[in-house]
């Protein structure tokens, strides 16, 4: 199979064209109203529970949504355990997170990160009645068509919103691949074997591998970090949640064995923008990330075994990086992406005792 | 240190017998004894020192900055001196703030009632939104990260790992440190003539008289621990303060109302939240008079400002608010004079003691944890 592919792929460099036609991620219909009420509030602080962070303040748009942090940020008083992946193409995912224990949309991830403890820490009902409190919004859930605001329209929004964040103008999708990013292409189709697991337009199938990238011991030297793990392990009903010093990935939803330090494979569009890399931020460079899977990945007793030495040479090594660069397009941070007015406010409400809640 | 001081106070105050005195004691109110200790909490000293740090400690909340003494200060009467209690950042909270002194004798904590126990009590507040907004298995996690909470936690719970619960059995505990038996009042109807003035002792026999705070304001605690409208005027930050109206729908929200309720509600429906039953609409648990020297403002919603604005609102026959349905026909125009309102006031000064003030521990922090501990 394998060599069948390779031989393919050099019969069609030989031809001079690209070994499979470029496949740009396709758009998602969005209601612009809705989209535009959600990225109003993915730039609002008030939707955390001390209102010290919204959603960019980790998903950072100059950064395709990430935030250049091996281990993200977290609600104040804790600290992650995990890299804070990009949001470029979010829409197209099948699960979330980097244990992939969310499965169903978007809407479900936005109430996840907005509520939970560690992150924004939000008592959703607070949030409605803070929306409430704020005429741009009130404004914003009519024009979207909903009533009033409420915790059901703004998550709709929210999702709305990140069905827009679509990568674009990247070279591989215009076409212009370098002569050395096409090399790189072919070598992540056949030599380098990268295609196996990053496929389709997204460059991921969006299943759990174990790769045996390394641990992080920030995570447990930091007692924020730490104690948020613990959390978040007792949450998933992992057992010995106190004694484990390891991210056991995938298996919090499983609890199968063979399942542990399995990690989602993350998309290769954007990663100029996205570094450090891995699920806990372990390698700064897109150098560091070929050589670690050109070594055979990490060491690991339940690696996947189709993980083996690349033999790469280093001029092999560039031309890959050249194609993994030429997968990150234009910057999202454009008016299009972001909320540039600063117009988060409350009013109180007139006439107070008259009017209806 | 403070316990002991306490403690002693309290069993004198049992051991005495009173002597005779010149003017017979009201029928229907005591000298407060020592507080009922639940027998699935007994108190011990470690428990209490536990108990004292994580009432300081704001490991015990969402952003790790809201203790229990945020909004339950010590020199300010255990309470807030502000009509409404400071929320979690970002909000604002809903009621007044109700001091921690002699807490340990109400059946039912909070102004409606809605706690069974002091435990249960810390528990809703650590993990309110407008309050503490944590949430347990992360306040859980976190002290298990720091070593004199894994000793204390193991020494007086036996706990292999600190169980967020017991830190609610060990705040309760230390809070029933925080009682006052030994007031004037309480010293005066223990049989000691001298510890009322002459005014006061006028106070006492309008109280038990004329003006019929007895009624409600009985027994060692000068609570009956039921619930009435008394017509509080609604807390007027809703009229103009957006963060106070936010709060205001979201305890209509978060505590469980009707369509109807939440749209046209404009004041708190206090006790109707229990058994959502109109009947309870807008009533509040009496409470305590003691320790008021240190309370103010008072009421439910901190909307009268001195005692003296107290009695002369009850002067009055109460308030008014939207609850009229159920205001209590106990609440009449009493007509006192001015003079016997002075004497009143004199007497609720009675029922406070000497400030109670602790020096506030030194906190532990969270550190690295071991591999293979336990």
């Amino acid at each position: 199979m394998r060599l069948h592919q390779l031989v393919l792929a050099t019969a069609l460099v030989a031809a001079g064209s690209s070994s499979v036609q470029a496949e740009p991620v396709p758009p998602i219909d969005v209601e612009t109203a809705l989209a535009e009420l959600g990225k109003r509030m993915f730039y609002d602080t008030r939707l955390s529970g001390d209102t010290s962070l919204a959603c960019a303040t980790c998903h950072q748009p100059e950064l395709a949504f990430t935030d250049g942090l091996p281990l993200a940020a977290a609600y104040t008083g804790a600290g992650h355990f995990r890299n804070t992946p990009t949001l470029a193409n979010v829409g197209h995912r099948s699960a979330w997170m980097h244990d992939g224990r969310l499965g169903t949309n978007l809407n479900d991830v936005a109430r996840e990160m907005i509520t939970e403890t560690y992150l924004m820490n939000m008592d959703m009902r607070v949030m409605q009645e803070r929306m409430k409190q704020d005429p741009v919004y009130v404004a914003m859930f009519k024009k979207a068509g909903m009533s009033e605001p409420s915790n059901g329209g703004a998550r709709k929004a929210l999702m709305a919103f990140m069905h827009t964040i679509a990568s674009r103008g990247a070279p591989y999708d215009d076409g212009s691949l370098s002569a050395a990013a096409e090399r790189g292409q072919n070598l992540f189709e056949g030599k380098a074997g990268c295609v196996a697991c990053h496929s389709g337009p997204r460059f991921t199938d969006d299943k759990p591998h174990n790769t045996g990238v390394p641990d992080n011991p920030e995570i447990w030297a930091d007692p924020f970090r730490h104690s948020a793990f613990v959390t978040y392990a007792k949450f998933m009903g992992v057992e010995n949640y106190m004694n484990l010093r390891e991210d056991l990935g995938a298996y919090v939803r499983t609890h199968e064995p063979e399942t542990a330090r399995r990690f989602l494979t993350p998309t290769l569009r954007e990663l100029t923008f996205t570094g450090p890399y891995m699920h806990n931020g372990v390698f700064d460079t897109l150098e560091e990330v070929v050589d670690f899977y050109n070594a055979g990945g990490g060491e690991d007793p339940l690696k996947d075994p189709r993980l083996k030495p690349l033999n790469l040479v280093p001029s092999e090594k560039a031309d890959l990086i050249a194609f993994l660069t030429a997968l990150s397009g234009e910057s999202f941070d454009t008016e299009a992406f972001v909320w540039t007015q600063d117009d988060y406010d409350y009013a109180p409400i007139e006439n107070w005792r008259q009017v209806t809640n | 240190m403070q316990r002991s001081i306490l403690l002693a106070a309290s069993l004198a105050a049992l051991l005495s017998v009173p002597a005779l005195a010149d003017n017979p004691r009201p029928e229907g109110l005591a000298p407060l004894g020592p507080p009922p200790i639940p027998a699935d909490n007994p108190m011990s000293a470690a428990k209490v020192e536990l108990g004292k740090l994580l009432f300081f400690d704001p490991i015990l909340s969402g952003n790790y900055a809201m203790p229990c003494s945020a909004c339950h200060l010590p020199d300010a009467g255990w309470a807030v001196q502000d009509k409404i209690s400071f929320g979690y950042p970002g909000t604002t909270h809903w009621r007044n703030s109700q001091t921690i002194v002699n807490a340990a004798y109400y059946g039912k904590l909070f102004w409606a009632g809605s706690s069974k126990s002091l435990e249960s009590q810390a528990r809703s507040a650590a993990r309110g939104a407008v309050a503490g907004n944590g949430e347990d298995d992360m306040m859980e996690a976190r002290l298990a990260f720091v070593p004199l909470y894994r000793d204390l936690f193991a020494e007086v719970f036996g706990d292999d790992w600190p169980k967020i619960n017991h830190a609610y059995m060990a705040i309760a505990a230390f809070q029933r440190t925080l009682v006052q038996p030994d007031t004037p009042f309480d010293d005066y109807m223990r049989g000691d003539d001298a510890a009322l003035t002459d005014q006061q002792k006028r106070g006492l026999e309008l109280f038990a008289g004329k003006a019929g705070c007895i009624a409600c304001h009985n027994g060692p605690l000068l609570s009956d621990q039921q619930y009435h409208n008394l017509g509080v005027p609604p807390y007027d930050g809703w009229d103009d303060d957006p963060l106070a109206q936010i709060t205001f729908r979201f305890e209509l929200y978060a505590k469980g109302s009707t369509e109807v309720l939440y749209r046209h509600t404009k004041d708190d429906p206090g006790a109707y939240f229990r058994a959502k039953d109109k009947q309870h609409m807008g009533k509040f648990r009496t409470p305590s008079l003691r320790y008021t020297a240190y309370t103010y403002p008072y009421m439910h919603n901190g909307m009268l400002e001195s005692l003296k604005d107290v009695v002369e609102f009850y002067n009055a026959g109460g308030g008014e608010n939207e609850f009229a349905a159920t205001k209590s026909p106990v609440i009449k125009p009493l007509g006192l004079s001015d003079s016997e309102v002075d004497d009143l006031v004199a007497f609720l000064e009675s029922l406070s003691g000497e400030e109670i003030l602790i020096e506030e521990p030194d906190l532990p922090e969270m550190e690295p944890l071991p591999t293979l501990q336990n």
